[in-house]
């Protein structure tokens, strides 16, 4: 009678623990993904990954018809600025926290097709910091540390979906060319 | 006092083992309980927002983590056809026509979420490189063996096999950018293709 008390308490807080399990894991994700990839591709920076196939094993579900170019960031050490060509066919910039929450995002799609042809030019800041303080497109992220993802079409000819993003850039607001 | 502390110790590690495999079982299964069901195409429209859930939230952080929210693409998935899981030994046609997105892809993902190894490299169909016919309609062939036609190829998933959890080989993922209202408010009955069954060996 004991084992069977001892038992179904087991298995109740093990139910109910799987919640707890389930809150921590995205940052446990998350953060795994963002120590491992910065070790191999750095902070702050943008770099553009070749087209995913079978080996690309880094991020789960890569799309095949994408190009992808990840800027891991840090607003330690203050914000950052984010200048990126805009080419036409799809074309995607979104920003994710450490909970892996999908917080803000541009494209060049429907509504926002004006922006093709153009530069995207924006400052990147923490969340104690002031939007009121910078000019232009600002962005706030929740969390100090996250991801800037770029996403181009990679159908067909891709030439200038590649060259966009091997041009966009992220880092300190005075290393950027041209702010 | 020693007994009672081994107990607990015990205790303990049955619930932290037991849990993950309640969140594992759980997760394993896609979207499971959390979805909309789009006949057997499955999509939750909180993916990759703040709204999402806990569970929603570990399902994609294991299975699609950076997925967007609904505004930049819509991701609706596939394991099973008319509840049977799918298989590396069954043959399956998918038929579809033109879908209201600025572009959509389906892709095979092995059961540990990565693209399958093939010969062949082709991992994917888009709305560009698909032969169609006359009317726009299409048909793609899922299916280990070679097939004429547009055929996604699909084999066995690059992870080890004691790791797989899930009952399926493999998944299709439809995706779609930018996709029209329809998606949007009504996922459960927006035109999707329609993915049977044909063979198995």
């Amino acid at each position: 009678m004991k084992l069977v008390r001892w038992l179904i308490v087991i298995g109740v807080c093990a139910w109910a623990g799987q919640y707890a399990l389930a809150l921590v894991l995205p940052n446990l994700v998350m953060e795994t993904v963002y120590a491992l990839r910065g070790k191999s591709i750095g902070y702050n920076q943008f770099v553009v990954n070749r087209i995913p196939d079978e080996a690309s094993r880094s991020i789960v579900r890569p799309s095949p018809d994408l190009l992808y170019a990840a800027c891991l960031y840090d607003l330690k050490d203050g914000p950052l600025a984010i200048e990126t060509p805009i080419p036409e066919r799809y074309w995607s910039l979104q920003f994710y926290q450490m909970n892996t929450d999908n917080y803000a995002g541009v494209t060049n799609q429907r509504a926002e097709k004006y922006r093709v042809g153009s530069t995207m030019k924006m400052t990147l800041i923490s969340r104690d910091d002031d939007p009121a303080n910078y000019r232009g497109t600002v962005i706030q992220s929740p969390t100090e540390r996250g991801i800037a993802l770029l996403r181009a079409s990679a159908i067909g000819d891709r030439s200038a979906q590649q060259a966009a993003l091997d041009a966009s850039r992220c880092g300190p607001i005075d290393k950027v060319a041209g702010r | 006092m020693l007994k009672a502390f081994i107990k607990l110790t015990a205790a303990a590690i049955a619930i932290i083992l037991l849990s993950a495999i309640f969140l594992a079982r759980n997760i394993t299964s896609g979207f499971g309980t959390m979805a909309e069901r789009n006949g057997d195409w499955e999509t939750n429209i909180s993916t990759g927002s703040q709204d999402a859930g806990v569970m929603l939230k570990a399902a994609v952080a294991l299975g699609g983590l950076l997925a967007s929210t609904q505004e930049n693409s819509m991701y609706y998935r596939l394991s099973a056809v008319a509840g049977e899981p799918l298989r590396l030994n069954c043959r399956y046609k998918i038929e579809g026509k033109e879908y209201n997105a600025d572009w959509w892809s389906i892709t095979a993902y092995g059961w540990d979420n990565y693209l399958i190894p093939n010969a062949q490299k082709r991992y994917s169909f888009n709305n560009q490189n698909l032969i169609r016919n006359a009317d726009g309609s299409w048909i793609i062939t899922v299916a280990a063996t070679e097939q004429p036609g547009n055929w996604l190829p699909v084999g066995s998933s690059g992870a080890s096999h004691w790791r797989q959890f899930s009952h399926h080989d493999f998944d299709l993922l439809l995706r779609l950018y930018t996709p029209g209202v329809a998606y949007i408010r009504s996922p459960q009955s927006a035109p999707l293709p329609s993915v049977t069954r044909e063979s198995c060996q």
